[in-house]
């Protein structure tokens, strides 16, 4: 596996995820088609932590566990594309957050930790890419997925959903 | 203010029908804080704030609520549709004991049809 240091610039030309929404600081390991190990700071910055009380416990500011899902997702979605890069989520090939099984929360994390994510391929068909992941703050385990799927569509994916919307603009629906 | 680290900002609305049956559902605004970075100029919601919607749903009408419960797995989430800014959210929920801990699982529906299945375990942390 090779050592790198890929920092949030390389993260940027990789991924579409913006803040507050890219939820990874670094790659440090990656064999292309195997494995990928990349790390993401916790901090109380977060938008999320903004409506917490100021009297919230010490508890109540564990991270949020799907964000922790979404920042092993966004490890695994740069290793099925290490060879070719989606950045952009209009393109005419997007990816897909497909499902997700067998995950556990192990421990908790909170503002400070550095977690650990390793995702490794387990399989690949046309234009679907399985993974597992374990996720690690020092020695902890954090948080295990047995199974992980990331699916690749024509741009037409993602914009399958557009019809719809200008269907509510010309006063089809209110919400 | 709020008790809750989380990042859907939206209110989550519960009850129950007149047959048993546990309903949330919630309106999916423009200002959720996701959107700017998911993606720009595109936002989508992402699949795990749906998780999160139907997290914070199941937390709202636990079978035992003088017990503490805490979200402990994803059994398993299959997304098949996406959702957009102005989109609500609907599901029924499906609550069990299973052992120490228990099951939430829900099918989450919106305008263009199901969104996603979900399957979520809770670890039971104790009375209050």
């Amino acid at each position: 596996m090779t050592e790198m240091s890929a920092g949030v610039a390389e993260l940027k030309r990789r991924l579409p995820h913006r803040h507050p929404m890219l939820l990874l600081d670094r790659v440090v390991r990656v064999e292309p088609g195997a494995r990928l190990i990349a790390r993401k700071a916790v901090t109380c910055n977060e938008p999320w932590y903004e409506r917490l009380a100021d009297d919230a416990a010490e508890r109540d500011h564990d991270y949020p566990v799907v964000l922790l899902v979404e920042s092993c997702c966004q490890a695994a979605g740069l290793l099925a594309t290490w060879d070719a890069p989606v950045p952009d989520a209009r393109g005419d090939r997007v990816m897909l957050f497909g499902g997700i099984s067998g995950v556990r929360f192990t421990g908790r994390v909170r503002p400070g930790d550095v977690v650990e994510h390793q995702v490794r391929q387990t399989r690949s068909f046309a234009d679907t890419v399985i993974f597992e992941g374990r996720s690690t703050v020092g020695d902890e385990t954090v948080m295990e997925i047995e199974q992980l799927v990331i699916a690749f569509r024509p741009g037409a994916g993602l914009a399958t959903a557009t019809p719809a919307t200008a269907d509510r603009a010309r006063g089809g629906r209110t919400t | 203010m709020s008790r809750v680290c989380t990042p859907v900002a939206g209110r989550i609305e519960h009850g129950t029908a007149p047959d048993g049956t546990t309903r949330v559902s919630m309106t999916v605004g423009p200002e959720e804080p996701v959107f700017p970075g998911h993606y720009p100029g595109f936002p989508i919601f992402p699949g795990v704030c749906v998780i999160e919607f139907l997290h914070r749903g199941a937390l709202a009408t636990v079978p035992e609520p003088d017990r503490a419960w805490a979200l402990s797995g994803i059994e398993s989430a299959r997304f098949m549709n996406p959702v957009l800014p102005g989109d609500t959210l609907t599901a029924e929920l499906t609550w069990r004991r299973d052992g120490a801990g228990g099951r939430c699982s829900a099918s989450v529906t919106g305008p263009r049809g199901t969104i996603a299945r979900i399957a979520l375990r809770f670890e039971d942390e104790g009375a209050r």
